[in-house]
């Protein structure tokens, strides 16, 4: 308890160092509640709250004043009041009473505020300094930091500032240039030249190997392909009537599939359309007492032809009957064994006609085998199904007789060559078909007749 | 009872298959980013087998992808360039928001953006592998290049495409590759050997787009994208190839020719030297000049298991291709405004010949219309009003028709006015039993250096000469101008009637008997033979031959049948034809 007595800087923590005016003076109240036990009481205490006493009152001189009052001359603690205001002014020359604004503008406390010891501190100064002291060693070998080196090289060019570098040209850039890519010392792979490859390969700077299954197409199908004979713009006479008549042949299919659609929605000949008064039957049904007569009419006629019948009653049999199948069916049994054994005693003598056999059914082997690969053949050859939709066949382009240009002049293309592309793309599997994604707008659209459109109309 | 119960569906094909959606889930992309990821890479949707078993025992139809593919995508650099643009885009549209015109200005300086340089190299690790997979490059270049510049698809793209475009075709120029051209309904195609490998392509005819509604633009866009990067690749070694500056420069001597022609009204210099570039009439700068000792015969070495007749017919090949490159070499075109200019010009180029145009049509005109030298004249007008003498006025299937028959066709059929004769694909070829179309046997037979029968031209003949002579007369007016170059032209004419007479072969009358007779002995000794060997034969092979003879028998038939009524077609179109005649002569 002794060291907060020693230097009053420090707040105490024992029960002495508290605030003596917030303790209360009773030194000794009722101890049934845990509040009260913890009270500061005692000689302890008692010291602690006069050195806080004394310590505050110290603190508040200082910063009333910037000293101990007792220490103060008389002079500046009192002034003359001789009664004459005259002559006190005289007198007090110089401990006039301030005005209210400078006093006002003065610091609360005498005592000088701590000085910031930081701001007089430079950051990372250990740090700064080695750094100097290590390029001043590299400057004795004659190596320079960056931004002294570029400011020498600017010098020496004359100040000019370094020329910009041109931007890389895009990729779809009409103007961009392009390179050798095949061969041996291209700027693609330049960089990595040369190096270890085990090296490459670990830190993956070296592109991963395009697998050797990407290198076949995925269709045997040509990249062009060039349109029949009967569509050159002045074709011969049988070309173009073979390029009609295949033409010809998938409108008729198209047109017979329509057909069917047509036929089987339609109504059959032979059916009466409902008319005004059937209709009002039809809903009359079963209301009516008469119509309901007639109805219960019908129905018993045609139960008893629905029902099966029942099957008609055999005699039992008795029991020679029984015997006697009995017997008649261990005699055919036993005969199939003998003839069977029989025949398997006489394939030794088949031998011949059994190879034919087994030869025979070899080469139906071989024929499923080959038919099936030639199955699969022609499968491959066919667009593949990719996506949820199948691929179609574009219409076919073909001009009729009278289309037909009679010179390149007043030649009219048929057809788009875009089109073609993308269906030839479709075609050889490299993209699947699709629809065109439908424009789904989230919330309906508000139309608002603006004012100055409903003056007008 | 031992072991763990197998679950369903984790082993096999359900684990080597992935759908759509849980491949984009793990790739963390969104739907068109993984698209155009898949696109770009070259990974493409796979059907299973067992769609079932894959599908965890639905059968609704789904994308699958392999689950490996989707493991290799994972690897790729591009994959993290979208996600980074993706978030460009949101704190563009946030700067923008908020109207923070300086933000937008730094993030659009620093746009994120990808090159396909190292798929290219992935994709095709050989130049040939590139050069097998052209055909798609090219068409998609040509028919973006001739899209207008609408929001359908960026400009630059559009740009690019058709530099790359006209590139190539400054290349197949230069190389002389060109074999093959078809006049389509749908547009042209065009087959080319580069190095080796036959390329076809498309090409859109100018001026013919509807824009169609189902096709996907932005898929076509990605497919676009991956192209350009590879055909200008690809076109940078075929230069490389033929030792010639990439970027194309054209020839120093002819730029200096076409400079004082066109001022500088015509294009700015930027654009200039793209229009004369894809103008196709100049020749191309070389990196080195060229020497002459390319020409030296290459030794030949007769490649192993070759017999001399497949060598002789090697050397045969090589001479005759030699010769169709040269087919057009020597003649001077001019075309009438109202051909289209780029595919003749392209193809007069591709085989040697020097074409022109009016000035006024476009850049690189080289001569006028009013020059001498030009031999032949492109119009493409029922008829032609000031004809100069010593030209060939002609249409201009002409020159497409000649390039497929691999020599210069008699010019009689292609006069303008005349009803031309069909355009043949060249891209057809008969095999045995087929019916051939009697414009494609006169063509064989030409090929082969005979004289057509005359016999059923005959009339033709007599009723273009009759229109001729019309022609004639208009033609005396103007002959005193020219006399020289109607030498020139009586000259060619007599020529050409001299080829035609000297193809007669009705004279070794003698010979031909004993040799028929020697040829028929061997013919029915050869029928007995094969009658022996058909009586020879096993019961089920002497089934199969006889279905096979049934199918060629019914080929045949069929083939007959279309003659037939090409007969009946052709009569009947005579018949109608003299009746005009004699309608109009009345």
């Amino acid at each position: 308890m002794a060291a907060p007595a020693a230097s009053p800087s420090f707040l105490g923590l024992g029960p002495a160092s508290r605030d003596p005016a917030a303790v209360r003076r009773r030194s000794r109240g009722s101890r049934n509640r845990k509040k009260s036990w913890k009270r500061w009481a005692g000689p302890e205490a008692q010291l602690g709250r006069e050195i806080g006493d004394f310590l505050e009152d110290v603190a508040l001189q200082q910063r009333a004043t910037g000293g101990l009052i007792a220490e103060q001359p008389d002079e500046g603690l009192f002034f003359v009041d001789t009664g004459n205001a005259e002559k006190d002014r005289r007198l007090n020359k110089g401990k006039e009473k301030p005005l209210h604004v400078d006093l006002v503008l003065q610091p609360d406390s005498k005592v000088p505020a701590p000085k910031n010891i930081l701001a007089h501190q430079i950051p990372n100064g250990r740090k700064e300094k080695r750094r100097r002291e290590f390029w001043r060693r590299q400057e004795e070998k004659g190596v320079l930091p960056r931004a002294e080196r570029r400011l020498r090289a600017r010098l020496q060019r004359g100040g000019v500032p370094p020329p910009e570098k041109a931007p890389e040209k895009g990729r779809s850039d009409p103007e961009r240039g392009f390179y050798d890519i095949w061969a041996a010392d291209n700027p693609l792979e330049r960089a990595l030249a040369g190096q270890d490859g085990w090296f490459l390969q670990q830190t993956k700077k070296q592109r991963v190997k395009r697998p050797a299954r990407l290198r076949t197409k995925p269709s045997q199908v040509p990249a062009v392909e060039v349109i029949a004979a009967g569509g050159s713009y002045n074709p011969t006479f049988e070309d173009h009537q073979a390029l009609l008549l295949r033409a010809h042949e998938v409108e008729v299919r198209k047109k017979r599939a329509e057909d069917k659609v047509e036929r089987q929605l339609s109504i059959p000949a032979g059916t009466q359309l409902p008319t005004a008064a059937t209709v009002f039957q039809e809903q009359c049904e079963g209301l009516l007492e008469e119509s309901g007569d007639e109805e219960d009419g019908e129905p018993p006629p045609a139960q008893p032809e629905d029902a099966p019948k029942p099957a008609p009653r055999r005699e039992k049999k008795t029991e020679q009957q029984r015997r006697r199948e009995k017997e008649a069916r261990a005699l055919a049994c036993r005969q199939r064994r003998e003839k069977a054994a029989r025949c398997r005693r006489q394939e030794i003598f088949r031998l011949r006609s059994l190879r034919r056999q087994v030869k025979r059914w070899e080469a139906e082997l071989l024929r499923r085998r080959q038919a099936r690969l030639a199955k699969r053949r022609a499968k491959d050859a066919l667009p593949r199904r990719l996506g949820r939709l199948k691929y179609e066949d574009p219409s076919l382009e073909v001009q009729l007789s009278d289309e037909l240009a009679e010179s390149l002049r007043t030649l009219k293309p048929e057809g788009s060559v875009l089109r073609d592309r993308f269906k030839s793309l479709q075609k050889r599997n490299l993209i699947e078909p699709r629809e065109r994604a439908k424009f789904k707008r989230r919330y309906r659209l508000k139309y608002v007749e603006k004012r100055a459109f409903r003056e007008v109309t | 009872m031992g072991g763990l119960e197998k679950k369903k569906y984790e082993r096999g094909s359900a684990t080597n298959y992935i759908t759509r959606n849980r491949a984009r889930k793990k790739l963390q992309l969104s739907l068109p980013d993984f698209r155009r990821l898949c696109i770009l890479k070259g990974i493409y949707p796979h059907e299973p087998k067992h769609k079932k078993k894959v599908n965890k025992g639905s059968t609704a139809a789904r994308t699958f992808y392999l689950l490996k593919d989707i493991k290799f995508l994972l690897h790729e650099p591009i994959v993290n360039k979208f996600r980074e643009y993706k978030v460009f885009v949101r704190k563009l549209r946030k700067a923008y928001g908020k109207s923070e015109w300086s933000t937008v200005d730094r993030l659009k300086d620093n746009k994120p953006s990808y090159k396909l340089d190292h798929i290219v190299k992935e994709r095709y690790p050989t130049f040939v592998d590139a050069l097998r997979d052209l055909d798609d490059a090219l068409s998609m270049c040509f028919l973006f290049s001739t899209f207008p510049r609408s929001g359908k698809c960026h400009v630059q793209t559009i740009q690019l495409c058709r530099r790359l475009a006209v590139e190539f075709l400054n290349y197949v120029i230069a190389s002389r590759s060109l074999r093959k051209v078809f006049l389509s309904i749908k547009g042209i195609y065009y087959q080319a050997e580069v190095l080796g490998q036959p390329v076809t392509w498309i090409t859109p005819y100018a001026f013919a787009h509807d824009h169609p509604t189902d096709v996907d633009y932005r898929v076509m866009a990605t497919f676009t994208e991956f192209y350009t990067t590879l055909l200008g690749f690809v076109n940078f070694r075929l230069y490389q190839s033929l030792n010639l500056l990439y970027p194309p420069k054209i020839d120093g001597q002819a730029d200096v020719e076409l400079k004082p022609a066109e001022g500088k009204e015509y294009a700015m210099d930027s654009e200039s030297y793209l229009e004369k570039l894809s103008a196709l009439s100049a020749s191309l700068a070389r990196a080195v000049a060229p020497t002459h000792e390319d020409e030296v015969e290459m030794d030949e070495f007769p490649v192993e298991g070759e017999t001399a007749e497949q060598l002789d017919a090697r050397k045969k090949e090589q001479e005759a291709l030699e010769k169709h490159k040269k087919l057009f070499e020597g003649l001077r075109f001019f075309l009438n405004r109202e051909v289209p200019r780029e595919p003749l010009a392209f193809i007069i180029r591709c085989f040697g010949g020097q074409v022109s145009w009016d000035k006024s049509l476009c850049i690189g005109a080289t001569y006028d219309v009013s020059d001498p030298s030009i031999t032949h004249q492109i119009v493409d007008r029922p008829r032609v009003e000031r004809q100069v003498v010593g030209r060939y006025y002609l249409q201009p299937q002409w020159v497409f028709d000649s390039v497929n028959a691999k020599l210069c066709l008699p010019v009689a059929d292609y006069f303008p006015g005349v009803l031309l004769p069909p355009h043949l694909s060249p891209f057809v070829t008969e095999q045995e039993g087929d019916y051939v179309p009697p414009e494609k046997l006169k063509l064989l037979a030409m090929q082969r250096g005979e004289n057509p029968d005359e016999e059923s031209e005959e009339e033709e003949e007599e009723e273009e000469e009759e229109e001729e002579d019309d022609n004639d007369k208009e033609e005396e007016e103007e002959e005193d101008e020219s006399e020289k170059e109607e030498e020139m032209k009586l000259k060619k004419l007599e020529e050409q009637k001299t080829q035609s007479s000297k193809a007669l072969p009705v004279k070794v009358t003698a010979g031909k008997v004993r040799l028929e007779d020697k040829q028929r002995l061997e013919q029915e000794q050869q029928s007995e033979e094969k009658r022996l060997a058909i009586m020879m034969m096993k019961k089920r092979e002497k089934y199969l031959y006889k279905k096979i003879m049934f199918g060629k028998k019914r080929k045949v038939r069929e083939a007959n049948k279309l003659a037939a009524k090409r007969k009946a077609h052709d009569t009947a179109v005579k018949e109608e034809k003299k009746k005009s005649k004699k309608a109009r002569r009345a």
